[in-house]
């Protein structure tokens, strides 16, 4: 007997649901899980997919992606392949499966609160792809990193980093605590699936894989666009859920993807900002953060809130000063607290970088080439206990991003509030009206200062706070090169 | 005399941080623990400069004043921003 087209049945098969009788469908579907906030239950009717697949067909084409990966996998470790990159590539490729792995993992859960809780039959019906698209991702990046644990112990942190308490994990691990494991479903749907995947990381793959390429890491590449391709679909899964919420509460959805932009962002200056700008070898560089940003992002961006007949957020004009600035603090800052990494950051200020850097940033050297300055003459002085910190930096009670981190040294400010008799500080204006949105919902967030006043880290100086964040000797960040660029300045007045 | 932890930044540097002062401490006192941080590793040394002077909420504090005499005049909670620069 023939099969009937998927057409003929799909209509019937995701609107299958449950005429409830035992339970009331309030108990079943918990707002505090479901979050439609008096949004009538048949507005969900017009929730409607932008992509139809079939579980067939899904089993289908993602088996052919695993062969894919697995066959270059193989080959590649087969050759060492890894052992011929860059050491700023290696970084990168670090920093990414520490920061990013248990976060596909996290999207496990919430793609499941999606197939149980979300608010129509056909959105939890695709949650369950969903789920099982980040199951293959958290997975894929084990495997990947399984295989380099012989090059360097720093993969182990793939499956380690989200149980540690290392400063940027935690700062990573907290906006997605937020967003995907606290959030309910419409709300995910809009700050995680809508924004961050669908307006930063879906792109970022394609980026980075592109990078990878560039760089020589066909492994790397590879299972960026494999799991780029199920980012692409599953995400999509935003643009329903936008319109229905901007049907019957637009001003709900307005402030969802403000907020999430903004700590989407804070984040992704800090580990793609950093990425792309001096952990690439300057000559495979093929455009800067801030340009990647304005061309893929941000147009991006307008033409979605555009489209849905949102406004752009009141904090453009600051979003695009932070554009200019936020990563490379991000970058002097996370070099100089190396010891407080799990990978080895290149510094990317010799000569030649920063003559890309000033290209690219024509107030870079204002911004931040002073300061570099300083910590060069302390490299080529031999004084290295100057390059290193004695305390933590100040951090922000939003973003868990250190205070500083958002603008440059010209545009740094105090945002501080009080709250309850206790001061919390902001990284910006920005953050600061996020908190003042909901204080209650950020005012029992810790970041790694709060901990350290509250006597969680013993003894109370370096040695306990590494201890603290479980960083080993045989992680512990060092400069990427061993400070060989710091020989480009040797001999001459660096500010010059 | 108790440790009392404030966010201190040098003007000029990028990034303010967690000192760990003491309310016995002059302002002079605070100023030292703040820029230590800060000049000699990213901000270079002044010699035209004649130390340091603290400021709260814009306004210079005198460097021979001590924090708790402060902070009986006016609450000061745990973790307040101070800001220091170069007297000059």
């Amino acid at each position: 007997m023939a099969l009937l087209n998927r057409d003929d049945w799909y209509d019937i098969a995701r609107d299958v649901d449950w005429t409830l009788k035992y339970v009331d469908r309030d108990e079943a579907f918990p707002e505090e899980w479901v979050g439609a906030k008096g949004i009538p239950l048949e507005a969900w009717e017009d929730w409607d997919e932008p992509f139809r697949v079939s579980y067939r067909e899904y089993v289908m084409v993602q088996r052919e992606k695993e062969a894919g990966v697995s066959a270059i996998r193989e080959a590649m470790v087969r050759a060492k392949a890894y052992q011929q990159l860059d050491d700023g590539h290696k970084a990168s490729t670090q920093l990414h499966m520490g920061t990013t792995c248990m976060v596909e993992q996290m999207a496990v859960t919430m793609q499941s609160r999606f197939s149980r809780f979300a608010p129509c039959a056909r959105w939890r019906s695709l949650g369950a792809f969903g789920m099982l698209d980040e199951i293959r991702h958290a997975q894929l990046d084990m495997r990947f990193s399984h295989d380099l644990l012989n090059e360097d112990p720093r993969f182990d942190w793939c499956q380690k980093a989200f149980h540690t308490n290392e400063w940027g994990v935690l700062a990573v691990r907290n906006f997605f605590d937020d967003v995907m494991l606290n959030a309910d479903c419409v709300e995910a749907a809009l700050a995680t699936s809508l924004t961050v995947e669908h307006g930063f990381t879906n792109i970022q793959f394609v980026a980075m894989a592109s990078d990878a390429m560039e760089a020589g890491d066909v492994n790397f590449s590879s299972l960026l666009s494999s799991i780029q391709t199920d980012e692409a679909r599953h995400a999509q899964l935003g643009f329903p859920t936008l319109d229905v919420v901007m049907k019957h509460d637009p001003k709900r959805a307005q402030q969802i993807l403000d907020v999430s932009f903004w700590r989407a962002f804070r984040l992704f200056q800090t580990l793609t900002g950093t990425s792309m700008d001096y952990y690439t070898p300057v000559e495979k560089r093929k455009m800067s953060f801030k340009e990647f940003m304005l061309e893929w992002i941000i147009k991006h961006h307008e033409r979605i809130l555009r489209d849905y007949g949102l406004k752009k957020p009141w904090y453009w004009s600051q979003f695009e000063e932070a554009l200019e600035h936020g990563h490379h603090a991000m970058h002097i800052g996370t070099w100089f607290w190396r010891p407080t990494l799990f990978w080895k950051p290149n510094a990317g200020v010799s000569k030649a970088e920063r003559r890309w850097l000033n290209e690219k940033y024509p107030s870079w050297d204002d911004s931040w080439g002073v300061l570099w300055d300083e910590i060069i003459k302390n490299v080529n002085d031999g004084k290295m206990e100057k390059t290193y910190p004695e305390t933590l930096p100040a951090l922000c009670n939003i973003t868990q991003l250190p205070l500083g981190s958002a603008l440059d040294r010209h545009h740094l400010g105090c945002h501080q509030v009080v709250h309850e008799g206790r001061v919390y500080h902001f990284d910006s204006e920005v953050s600061k009206w996020i908190f003042e949105l909901e204080p209650e919902r950020y005012a029992g967030h810790m970041n790694v200062v709060d901990r350290f006043i509250a006597g969680q880290i013993q003894p109370m100086n370096l040695e306990g706070g590494l201890q603290w964040m479980s960083i080993t000797p045989e992680v512990m960040g060092d400069d990427a090169y061993g400070y060989a660029w710091a020989q480009d300045y040797k001999d001459m007045r660096v500010a010059a | 005399m108790a440790l009392f932890p404030i966010i201190g930044r040098f003007a000029g540097d990028f990034v303010p941080h967690l000192a760990a002062v003491d309310t016995e401490d002059t302002f002079d006192q605070i100023a030292e623990k703040v820029a230590v941080h800060s000049v000699g590793r990213r901000m270079p040394e002044n010699p035209a400069a004649d130390g340091y002077e603290v400021l709260l909420n814009g306004d210079i504090l005198p460097g021979d004043q001590r924090l708790e005499e402060l902070m009986a005049e006016t609450p000061v909670l745990p973790l307040q921003w101070f800001e220091v620069r170069w007297k000059e």
